[in-house]
């Protein structure tokens, strides 16, 4: 391995690793609180092997030894029935380890050699393993369908006794570096077994003496017998050893008994019904075809896909076909637009990835921050099969655990404090994801003691962050000052809540995929933080309009309703501003226009018409001159020198039309908030 | 060219036994992920020689050795294992595996064995 190249291996090996460190920290998580079962025991030890192994074979050593000392630990937990320990414990240790081998993974990702020391973690699993041992010195060793015999039987040797013998001695060297040098020798001794008798050697204990394989490596693997069979035979069963440097095969004529004649036989028949009973067992399995895509080609065939929708677009819209009668072009353009939309979902759904693996990190999260504030708190994880866009992952990942966090931190009360206000001991904190339309709502609900009004107040006071007079606020209003730069309602910042990413970042974090997040409270009862995010964020829908000569569209998820208004139902305010009613509400205009600056006849709103958008219940009427319908169009971000230039706020990106003009897309988030 | 299947939980070292063997005129002809798909893809393939992990979900390497052994007395089956195994390797050889490799192993070692095995009858 070393002398290869290990890159191909390299990706393979951390993807595998990581998984199965993830999987590891789920059973030690739900072994905690209900005691590691049986089932548990082997599939830790199973998986810990398997790091094991890859990371030897990856010359991660630090990996490999770590893992090997965890292994040891459950060899013995699970040989031993009646062991009494401490689980959590146990968890604690491991879940050290894993975060160990995490932040291994996390070098050799940014391709540093993994260098950690895991001394002190080492010592640790030592101390929890010789207290093991000497609290439970009388446990019984679990004896495995008999098998654990004396190390060093032979199967009984089909000799004849009274034949004339040959005494023969034999030594054996195997090549450097093979391993496990006993049972090779124990191989040999095994194959002697059907043609010698009184077979003795050096070392004697193969399998019990830890230090058997040293010394044949050293020394070499010594063995005399006894056999009536010619010499050529005995011969083949040293040529067929496998991995042997040399050997020597000598007769000894003055036959002398050796003093120390070990017996060894004693037949071997046990082992095959094992596999008889599983064998039957569980012969379904699943297999699936899966192969690992490098993210970066699904990106790439996202854009494409979105050229391709455009280029259709542009094709169909062409100005040269303009008043032709074309039924067959017709018909085959149709055809065409068919596969484009179903190749654009199929593209769309080889990028969805259940929220499963975020989910679950957020068990983590709430252990440890359990621990170190001796808090105790469930987390209920909903819908965590739920899909999402691979990018959206990448966004939320962070500002949910911060959430969380500050659930755990802000909102759970003390056990003690819990119990007073009459609330079970234990605080829940629900962790749910659903889809609704073409969003995915994501929840986080705890029954904590909720948003403290007054507390946010004046802290916002003090720091001078309130946008306008406190009477004039809504609860809402009040809530959201905690996502504003610079605002932390604790304090001092705590470890966890203060670590890494702070409030203000988790709503630019959800911003930045096109999200929104509201927050509710009832104080004393908890609170629920909602974000809610598109599915996809590449290809929306959008309503296109016209003011003067310049195109505009507007994302159709987010347009009300558009109608003609009548002069009567405009009603303007002392200070000028205009506002239209509908169906008894009042809706505040907005004269797209005036916004950008844009020449054109249409200002009497009799002759334009109004298009109603919604962001987050706040209601505008945007006046524009016409509607030229709707359309799939690509979000392409603003050049950046444009946004260095200027930023533009209300302007979410552009994107081609089918007759190659550009079009604005309009940020509604932004625009409602101008009124 | 003797036709192989690696039986490993993991697919990192089905991977790299899979690169070492192609590269050296194996044929690898069926992969396994657990002794359970082991068996029914010896049956399915009956590969000259099959690569053993021992530690596998579902059905162990020594229990997946025993059913082959059980179906075809002929199996050629090397375990695969690692440092702390002895006591499991040494089953396997009772149950009638040819020989063993220890990861982290010597590319050369693995060949040689394989090769001898494939020679034997």
């Amino acid at each position: 391995m070393s002398t290869q190249n290990t890159n191909d291996f390299v990706e393979v090996f951390v993807y595998e690793t990581s998984q199965n460190v993830e999987l590891l920290e789920q059973i030690i998580l739900s072994s905690e609180t209900s005691g590691f079962t049986r089932d548990n025991l082997n599939e830790i030890f199973r998986i810990v092997h398997t790091i094991k192994g890859s990371a030897a074979m990856m010359l991660y050593n630090n990996i490999s030894e770590i893992s090997h000392k965890i292994e040891d630990l459950f060899f013995y937990l699970r040989e031993h029935d009646n062991l009494t320990y401490d689980s959590s414990e146990l968890s604690e240790i491991v879940l050290n380890v894993i975060d160990f081998i995490k932040s291994e993974l996390d070098k050799i990702k940014a391709g540093e050699h993994p260098d950690g020391n895991p001394e002190n973690i080492a010592a640790n699993i030592r101390a929890f393993l010789e207290k093991l041992k000497s609290e439970n010195k009388d446990v019984n060793f679990v004896s495995k369908g008999g098998n654990e015999k004396k190390a060093d039987e032979s199967p009984a040797a089909p000799v004849a006794e009274n034949k004339e013998m040959t005494s023969y001695e034999a030594v054996v060297f195997f090549e450097d570096g093979c391993q496990m040098e006993n049972i090779r020798a124990f191989d040999i001794v095994h194959r002697l077994g059907s043609v010698a008798v009184d077979i003795v050697h050096t070392p004697e204990g193969l399998i019990e003496d830890d230090q058997s394989a040293e010394i044949i490596a050293k020394n070499g693997f010594r063995v005399e017998f006894k056999s009536d069979k010619p010499f050529e035979e005995i011969q083949q069963i040293f040529e067929k050893t496998l991995l042997v440097k040399e050997y020597s095969l000598s007769e000894i004529r003055n036959v002398q008994e050796p003093a120390a004649l070990e017996k060894a036989q004693q037949a071997e028949n046990n082992g095959n019904q094992q596999a008889e009973n599983k064998k039957d067992t569980e012969l379904k399995s699943k297999q699936n075809s899966i192969i690992s895509v490098n993210i970066e080609k699904l990106d790439k065939l996202l854009d494409l896909a979105g050229e391709l929708v455009i280029a259709e677009a542009m094709l169909t819209n062409s100005s040269d076909l303009a008043g032709l009668d074309l039924p067959n072009f017709t018909k085959t353009a149709q055809h065409l637009r068919k596969i484009i939309d179903e190749l654009q979902d199929v593209v769309m759904s080889t990028r969805m990835v259940p929220l499963t693996v975020t989910f679950q990190k957020m068990n983590r999260i709430v252990h440890d921050m359990n621990k170190k504030l001796n808090k105790k708190t469930k987390l209920v994880l909903v819908g965590q099969e739920t899909e999402v866009d691979k990018n959206i992952i990448e966004h939320i990942s962070d500002p949910l655990m911060h959430l969380v966090r500050n659930a755990v931190d802000h909102g759970i009360e003390m056990p003690e404090e819990r119990v007073k206000k009459g609330k079970p001991e234990v605080g829940t904190i629900i962790l749910e994801a659903r889809n609704e339309g073409s969003n995915v709502i994501i929840t986080i609900k705890d029954d904590g003691k909720g948003f403290d009004k007054q507390s946010i107040l004046a802290k916002a006071r003090e720091k001078n962050l309130l946008p306008k007079p406190e009477k004039d606020m809504t609860d809402n209003e009040i809530y959201s000052l905690i996502f504003l730069p610079g605002f932390s309602t604790k304090d001092k910042v705590s470890e966890y809540s203060g670590r890494g990413v702070g409030m203000d970042v988790v709503i630019k974090n959800v911003q930045a995929i096109g999200g929104t997040i509201n927050l509710d409270s009832q104080p004393g009862e908890g609170s629920t933080i909602s974000i809610k995010i598109p599915l996809t964020l590449a290809i929306i829908t959008g309503m296109n309009v016209k003011v003067g000569e310049s195109i505009y569209s507007i994302p159709i998820n987010e347009v009300k309703e558009s109608f003609r208004p009548n002069n009567s139902d405009i009603v303007r305010d002392p200070e000028g501003n205009e506002m239209v009613m509908v169906r008894g509400n009042c809706y505040p205009i907005y004269r797209l226009h005036k916004k950008f600056n844009i020449k054109t006849d249409v200002t009497d709103f009799e002759d334009g018409i109004f298009v109603m958008v919604e962001h987050e219940n706040n209601s505008l009427c945007l006046f524009v001159d016409e509607l030229l319908g709707q359309q799939p169009v690509v979000v392409k971000a603003l050049p950046n020198y444009i946004l260095k230039y200027r930023k533009i706020s209300s302007i979410a990106g552009c994107t081609l039309l089918g007759d190659g003009s550009i079009s604005l897309i309009l940020n509604v988030s932004e625009l409602v908030k101008l009124k | 060219m003797a036709r192989v299947m690696i039986c490993d939980d993991a697919a990192f070292m089905r991977m790299v036994i899979r690169k070492l063997l192609e590269e050296n005129g194996f044929e690898v002809v069926a992969e396994a992920e657990n002794g359970v798909v082991a068996v029914q893809k010896y049956i399915e393939h009956k590969p000259d020689i099959v690569t053993m992990d021992i530690t596998m979900p579902q059905m162990s390497g020594i229990d997946a050795l025993k059913a082959i052994r059980e179906y075809d007395k002929k199996a050629k089956v090397v375990m695969v294992s690692a440092m702390g195994q002895e006591v499991m390797v040494k089953e396997a050889i009772l149950a009638g595996a040819k020989s063993f490799i220890v990861k982290p192993y010597k590319e050369e070692q693995v060949l040689e064995t394989l090769r001898k095995i494939a020679e034997m009858d």
